[in-house]
């Protein structure tokens, strides 16, 4: 459906006709949608239009929703991750997931990084103290926390947490990261913090992020899904989605009209 | 305006703030009521134990080993007593944990929403039995079985009380418990899950260390129920002379005396005001000493959990991860040398040594199991701790149901007594049952729910909510003997009632008025906020706007309470035993005449009536079917109007 030559060949997570109902309402409609690696994929749209439906759909985070029920698939290494077979736990760990709300836990910030690690069965001392401490440096937070480790992580500000959010997600070193809302809970001086740790983690990770903030999607993905009513509209590079979009919906959407 | 209009409506105002007034001043001395009971009863159970403190000395009264006040020379020493309650206590704690922790996890982590709905109220069940019918079954059929199965001369023992006492703390474990788990925010869980961790990771390192202590608060309460257990213990535990003490101590075959036992026994044949008579009254302030510091423990641990729950604490952690280890593995390993020295001479070598081998290998092969069979096994323990629960359950429904049901006829419950209750009916029982708990919740009802008006309309959050607050907590942390006693010394004896339906009935409100207060209290807090405002806002006064706006939707809640109040009265022996009730077929003939009621006639049947095992049973089957309609006709209110009203 995406014609553009900047588009990459290989892709590492991809939704193939996948449909999901709340009960008997229906809140997806057949999404085919693929998401290129190192990359930042945006899913924007108005309230209620799915996008986080949509992005809690890769980790198959909507499980724990008794009355959700999925058809279709999501294609992640060549396998559907819905398949009976496949653990759900394994595809978690190569798919970390940050929340709207920052949701650390009432430990501290070093449990709270080595909880990742030690539920995979790392044990030992040194290798649990390396990877906090690299994780909290990725998430770029070393620098504020490095001396209260071991205090609550409940004391730590709103885009501190966010941040321990992001590099709890990182200590499990994951392939993608999906970010759900990551700064609606969070201050502009916070919320740069994060998009700058965004720019920097797809060097070495995929991000798709869902955010309802348009200039926040236009500053730091590289591509962009519009969603509506549970329907993939328009998806394709970030620039021409916002400079040249080839549906009226995203047109009235991005330029304001409506949403 | 015309200067005659004008002054109506001042005359109407200041008519109407003299009235609001008024009406304040109502709803506070409603509240103040449940501190006024409390304080009395500590008043009057201080008045008459004084005596013997004076006679025996405050530490002899605690530290003596022998408890025969009957005997010559007497001896007050309530020592063993305090002991077996403990060990009582100790014993069904052990059995209550595992069972109530993994059902709480299961209704809240595992079930499916069916199951829930059939489990909750399942369990709610348990809490519905009335404790004579508990002492019931376990006479006739926990002691024998125990008697039979271990070769026992008597099953009257501490195992048997223990046994009770674990199955009657089960419902009040696992609600408040499957409370504290179900409140861990959903974002914990998601955290956890989103990396990685498997479900059964999830529940023992997130979910049940954040809700550890409302877990630790519901053990609490759980023991406090125990604790202040009268019926059920008294007609199980064998009561041995002098309240000796097992021996050896481990001995859980050994007949066993409590405090509350003592007091149900011995209250109705003491002489009043002799040495004996004020002993027992300091056996009841010990318990009242004793529940009163296990409940303020567990409001303590419940109210510092909504402090941080409210607030992220951000305080340094006091000990390190490796030194908390190291702290958990010195209280493991103490424990495990008690259970394995307590095995191996109760038990003998063999089995101890299996169970050790187990354990051991156990310990070996734990590091090597994979997160996901681990998930099994944590799964199959919790399945079977809620599958026993369910099994106990049915046990005791199919033996009350199976056998009373031979008994039941019209004649039975419509005929009096004959022959000792051997046969005729049981009507007396249940028209002096119907008038208790009619007047109490007549007395209860408006002093409850003006309490509760007054804490949540016409006060802010405070020193004096907090004070009537705890008062209310102490009241219904109170054993129900210690009611019982407190309703013998001031209505029977001091204003003179006699054994009589009054003193019954007014003591049987005292009881229930903190149910009553609570759950008129929660019924007031879900009427929402901008209700009340919009009535304001419209010039209505505070009593027009509760009488008018907030009181009409929290009526289905306030009438589940008070039904609520009038199941725990139907079933309640302990209070009525020395206040109100006599073993007789006559109906009373006014409110200073005695009464039987059923709990006490099931009581009386079972342990002072030999052949009639055909009225027992169909008398436990008739209070059984009483208590347990009334707590469903609560549910059945409390769904309806759940479903119907949505904010």
């Amino acid at each position: 459906m995406v014609k553009n030559s900047m588009i990459p060949k290989n892709v590492i997570i991809k939704t193939e006709k996948l449909n999901l109902w709340y009960g008997e309402k229906q809140a997806l409609h057949d999404i085919n949608m693929e998401v290129y690696p190192n990359k930042v994929t945006a899913l924007i749209g108005p309230s209620g239009c799915g996008k986080s439906t949509l992005i809690r759909c890769f980790n198959r985070m909507n499980d724990l929703i008794p009355t959700c029920k999925i058809t279709g698939d999501v294609i992640f290494d060549g396998e559907n991750i819905y398949d009976p077979s496949v653990d759900v736990v394994s595809v978690r760990k190569k798919i970390g997931m940050v929340f709207q709300k920052p949701n650390p836990f009432p430990k501290s910030v070093y449990e709270n990084i080595a909880y990742g690690p030690r539920v995979s069965g790392i044990k030992d001392k040194k290798g649990l103290d390396e990877i906090v401490e690299r994780s909290i440096k990725n998430a770029a937070l070393w620098e504020e926390v490095q001396d209260r480790l071991h205090e609550s992580a409940m004391g730590l500000s709103g885009g501190q947490q966010q941040r321990l959010c992001i590099a709890r997600a990182l200590a499990i070193e994951p392939e993608i990261i999906l970010m759900d809302e990551p700064c609606s809970a969070l201050d502009p001086i916070a919320t740069a913090k994060i998009e700058d740790l965004i720019e920097e983690l797809k060097k070495k990770y995929t991000v798709i992020i869902v955010t309802h903030n348009m200039q926040q999607a236009a500053r730091v993905s590289d591509y962009a899904a519009y969603m509506y009513l549970g329907k993939l509209i328009e998806f394709g590079v970030t620039e021409q989605i916002f400079e040249d979009p080839r549906e009226e919906l995203t047109e009235k959407y991005i330029t304001g009209r409506f949403g | 305006m015309t200067q005659g209009l004008r002054k109506r409506m001042i005359a109407f105002l200041k008519k109407k703030r003299i009235k609001e007034i008024s009406i304040k001043t109502i709803f506070f001395l409603t509240a103040i009521s449940s501190i006024i009971v409390i304080f009395s009863i500590i008043l009057f159970l201080l008045k008459d134990s004084i005596p013997i403190f004076q006679k025996v000395g405050i530490w002899g009264f605690l530290s003596g080993t022998r408890w025969y006040p009957t005997g010559s020379p007497p001896l007050y020493g309530t020592f063993p007593l305090i002991v077996g309650t403990l060990l009582v206590t100790l014993g069904a704690m052990i059995i209550a944990i595992p069972l109530s922790l993994g059902s709480a996890i299961f209704i809240s982590e595992l079930a499916t929403p069916r199951m829930r709905a059939i489990i909750k109220p399942a369990i709610e069940l348990l809490a519905g039995i009335p404790s004579v019918v508990y002492g019931f079954f376990g006479l006739i059929v926990l002691t024998v079985w125990l008697r039979i199965s271990f070769n026992q001369p008597s099953g009257e023992s501490w195992l048997a009380g223990s046994i009770l006492l674990g199955i009657m703390a089960i419902p009040t474990i696992t609600s408040v418990a499957e409370d504290a788990i179900s409140s861990v925010p959903r974002e914990y869980k998601e955290g956890s899950l989103a990396l990685s961790a498997t479900r059964w990771q999830t529940i023992s390192k997130v979910i049940v260390p954040s809700s550890l202590s409302g877990i630790t608060a519901a053990i609490i309460l759980g023991m406090g129920r125990a604790i202040g257990e009268t019926m059920a213990v008294l007609m199980v535990c064998g009561n041995p002379t002098y309240g000796l003490i097992p021996s050896p101590i481990w001995n859980v075959f050994a007949p066993i005396k409590t405090l509350t036992a003592t007091l149900g026994i011995e209250m109705g044949e003491v002489a009043s005001n002799s040495n004996h008579y004020y002993a027992l009254f300091g056996v009841a302030i010990l318990l009242l000493v004793i529940t009163l510091i296990v409940n303020i423990l567990a409001s303590i641990i419940l109210g510092r959990l909504k402090e941080r729950q409210q607030s992220g604490s951000k305080k340094r952690r006091k000990i390190s991860y490796e030194n908390s280890q190291k702290i958990k593995r010195t209280i493991f390993s103490i424990i495990a040398i008690i259970v394995i020295l307590s095995l191996f001479v109760n038990a003998g070598i063999l089995i101890t040594g299996i169970i050790l081998l187990i354990l051991l290998g156990w310990y070996s092969i734990r590091k090597k199991i994979s997160a996901k069979h681990m998930q099994r096994i944590a799964f199959t323990a919790i399945l079977a701790a809620i599958i026993t629960v369910i099994i106990i359950l049915g046990i005791i429904l199919a033996y009350i149901i199976g056998n009373g049901a031979g008994a039941l006829s019209w004649e039975f419950i419509s005929g009096t007594p004959s022959n000792l209750g051997r046969s005729g009916g049981i009507f007396p029982a249940i028209i002096g049952t119907f008038y208790l708990v009619f007047g109490a919740i007549l007395i209860a009802l408006p002093l409850g729910v003006g309490a509760a008006i007054f804490l949540t309309e016409y006060t802010r959050e405070g020193k004096v909510t907090k004070i009537i607050r705890a008062g209310a907590d102490l009241l219904n942390g109170t054993p129900s003997i210690v009611f019982g006693l407190f309703g013998f010394a001031f209505l029977v004896l001091y204003l003179r009632f006699g054994i009589s339906l009054l003193a019954g009935q007014i003591t049987l409100a005292f009881m229930i008025l903190p149910t009553i207060i609570r759950t008129t209290e929660e019924a007031l807090k879900c009427v929402p906020q901008n209700l009340r405002e919009g009535s304001f806002a419209l010039g209505a006064s505070k009593w027009q706007t509760i009488r008018k706006v907030v009181l009409p939707p929290a009526a289905p809640g306030i009438l589940t309470g008070a039904i609520l109040g009038i199941g725990r009265a139907a079933g309640e022996t302990a209070p009525i035993l020395f206040t109100a009730v006599v073993f007789s077929g006559f109906y009373p003939s006014s409110v200073l005449d005695p009464v039987n009621a059923l709990p006490y006639h099931l009581y009386i049947l079972a342990t002072s009536i030999p052949n009639s095992q055909q009225a027992q049973a169909g008398t436990a089957l008739v209070l059984l079917l009483l208590v347990i309609g009334i707590y469903f006709i609560a549910v059945f209110i409390r769904n309806h109007y759940q479903k119907t009203m949505k904010w």
